[in-house]
């Protein structure tokens, strides 16, 4: 069974969002949380810079940040987060069950695991995988972390074209 | 050129796949309920990969010897007899998920959950027949498909249909969701040696549709066991991971076939790694015998519950395969030679095996424990094996012009083939045949790729014909004969 499909979360506005939501245009999903401090700001980093290359085309997508922590990403937490350093992610937040399902849909790994070095005492290690859905929310492809940036502007602008 | 042990081995490989439905004559081990690793899924799966090494490297333009009996292993290896096992391993498994009986269920799919035990041998031999035959056929719909009904009991007919792509996913994905950890053998029970054959069907996959899954696969892998280790205390590989608590069960008790089965096959991706450690490895394990011959010291069987284990460990088999993968020649001859002298080699319908045999040692000590896997697959795997063998099947890999060369297409089953290669500077198709009269067959071998045109070297009372817009070979008993065609 293909990643994706059916979730019900809370956007960092606080508003409730289903994945009918983003329906209309593709979507660039990928799950970390906010204290993650390797793997979420080199993977948002890269796909802010792989949007900005594809110029007018990145209207067509709509890049969405899933927290695996909702414990402690808010939406007011997601929103600054973002807002500060990746304005054109739309964080999603949600219950705990609402988290899990949809990291279930999406087959994504992420394990809560003790960190000294992290104020709260812990990290949550996950996946690094980019998924790419179809207007209709239907996956079409992802790309993990070792896909680089040109790979991946040119393998997107093949998609929306 | 072969020899006739390694021909053998071969026409075993073919003998055992051409048993009826549910003829697992001289498979069955100790076991019950095809529960451990002397499973009928191993055997075939081991023949499979056995004639995969053999083509790449002894018959590279023989693809005839090996087809048929590649796609009757994978028929075998989708009989639910082969695969049923999971119904009831599924529903917690092992000793150590007792604490999970009551989350689990029983499960009918044999590849939806856990079970890599299973599903990366379907996987990786559909995947590997892809790319050796150039043949997408178990890429179409329904391919790979799991059935099962009783006219006595079980209601419905269970059906699960797969593909060597969804199946491929499918796997993919679940290694995935374990954090590239690997995934289950029996629930909650992840064996470094059993996620090895899903590399391998990852790399094929890569190799026929230009993916890069399986770098990502291993670079995810390595990670995941950093914080594990990848060896244990005392050197030896790391057997298994609960998943649940992350709790690591090392090879302690220097269990032959922990490091062998993992070294054997690891090496196709971690070469440096393998090779760094076998030296020590593998002489905490073996035996000398006189006049060079080895063997292997056996851990004693575990007693658990009050329980004796019965199981198939093959750890002589897999010791020689892992010796035949690092080019090890005294150790593999060693043992090949023990083998010889004490597991009774025995020839039958031209097939070369030793049988079953339970006995641990004879009066004299020598080991003489034979099981089914180690007896049909293993010592054949190991004897057809070259140096690096599966590390050359899987990074140094055929390019497409490969499949426009002249080669043998079918083979009839009376005919053994020694040696069968395409020489592109010289531009020559040779190999060397013969015809058996102890077995049936049409004698006629199909050629693909070159025709009447070519510079034929024919020996006398060969005939090329031409059959349908097929050229033919018909071939006369006797003894070995070169053919050499050179292209125009």
């Amino acid at each position: 069974m293909k990643p994706g499909g059916e979730f019900h979360l809370i956007d960092h506005h606080g508003v409730e969002v289903s994945d009918a939501t983003y329906h209309g245009r593709h979507a660039l999903v990928f799950f970390g949380f906010t204290h993650c401090k390797v793997v979420c700001p080199r993977a948002l980093g890269r796909l802010t810079r792989v949007l900005d290359a594809l110029g007018p085309l990145a209207e067509q997508i709509r890049p969405l940040y899933v927290t695996v922590d909702p414990e402690r990403d808010s939406p007011e937490v997601m929103r600054a987060f973002l807002e500060r350093s990746y304005p054109r992610f739309t964080g999603l937040t949600g219950s705990r069950p609402q988290i899990d399902a949809a990291k279930r849909a999406f087959r994504v790994f992420a394990r809560r695991t003790a960190d000294p070095d992290d104020p709260d005492g812990y990290a949550v290690p996950h996946s690094a995988i980019t998924y790419v859905l179809d207007p209709d929310g239907r996956y079409t492809t992802h790309f993990t972390d070792a896909v680089d940036e040109r790979e991946m502007t040119e393998r997107l602008r093949e998609i929306l074209s | 050129m072969l020899t006739a042990e390694q021909l053998g081995h071969l026409r075993h490989f073919d003998n055992l796949s051409r048993q009826l439905p549910n003829d697992w004559s001289s498979m069955q081990g100790k076991g019950v309920g095809q529960d451990d690793f002397g499973g009928y899924r191993f055997q075939l799966a081991y023949m499979a990969y056995a004639l995969a090494l053999a083509h790449v490297h002894w018959l590279p333009a023989a693809p005839g010897v090996f087809k048929g009996t590649f796609e009757r292993l994978i028929e075998k290896i989708l009989l639910p007899e082969v695969w049923m096992y999971w119904r009831d391993t599924s529903r917690g498994g092992a000793i150590f998920n007792q604490h999970l009986g009551d989350r689990l269920h029983e499960e009918w799919n044999p590849v939806v959950r856990d079970n890599i035990m299973y599903s990366a041998y379907v996987q990786s031999m559909a995947l590997l027949y892809h790319y050796l035959f150039d043949d997408d056929r178990y890429a179409k719909p329904s391919a790979l498909s799991f059935r099962h009904w009783s006219f006595f009991w079980g209601g419905e007919e269970k059906h699960f249909d797969y593909d060597e792509n969804s199946l491929n996913d499918h796997i993919y994905w679940q290694m995935v969701e374990n954090g590239h950890l690997g995934i289950a053998c029996e629930p909650n029970c992840i064996f470094q040696i059993c996620n090895q054959p899903a590399i391998l069907g990852f790399r094929m996959h890569d190799l026929v549709t230009g993916g890069s899954t399986a770098e990502e696969v291993t670079r995810g892998y390595e990670q995941a066991w950093l914080q594990f280790g990848r060896l244990d205390a005392g050197g030896h590989y790391n057997m298994m991971l609960l998943a649940d608590t992350k709790t690591v069960l090392p090879n302690e008790g220097k269990t032959p076939w922990v490091d062998a089965w993992c070294g054997t096959l690891m090496n196709m991706w971690n070469r440096e790694f393998v090779r760094a450690n076998y030296p020590r490895q593998v002489r905490e394990l073996l035996d000398r015998g006189r006049d060079g011959t080895m063997s292997v010291r056996s851990t004693s069987p575990r007693e658990v519950m009050g329980q004796r284990v019965v199981a198939d460990s093959c750890d002589f088999g897999w010791v020689a395969t892992w010796a035949s993968e690092m080019g090890d020649s005294e150790t593999l001859d060693g043992l090949l030679a023990h083998a010889d002298r004490h597991m009774a080699p025995t020839w039958g319908d031209g097939g070369l095996y030793y049988p079953r045999n339970d006995a641990e040692t004879d009066a004299q000590g020598n080991r003489t424990l034979v099981e089914p896997l180690t007896g049909n697959a293993l010592l054949g795997y190991a004897r057809l094996n070259v140096p690096d063998g599966l590390w050359r099947l899987y990074n140094e890999p055929w390019d497409r012009s490969h499949f426009t060369e002249p080669a043998l297409a079918a083979v009839a089953r009376d005919i053994d083939v020694s040696e069968a290669f395409f020489d592109r500077a010289k531009r020559t198709l040779t190999f060397t045949i013969r015809r058996r009269e102890d077995v049936a067959g049409s004698g006629i071998i199909s050629l693909r790729n070159v025709d009447e045109s070519a510079s034929w070297k024919l020996a006398p009372g060969f005939v090329l014909s031409r059959d349908g817009g097929v050229l033919s070979l018909r071939c006369p008993p006797g003894g070995f004969q070169t053919i050499v065609a050179t292209l125009r």
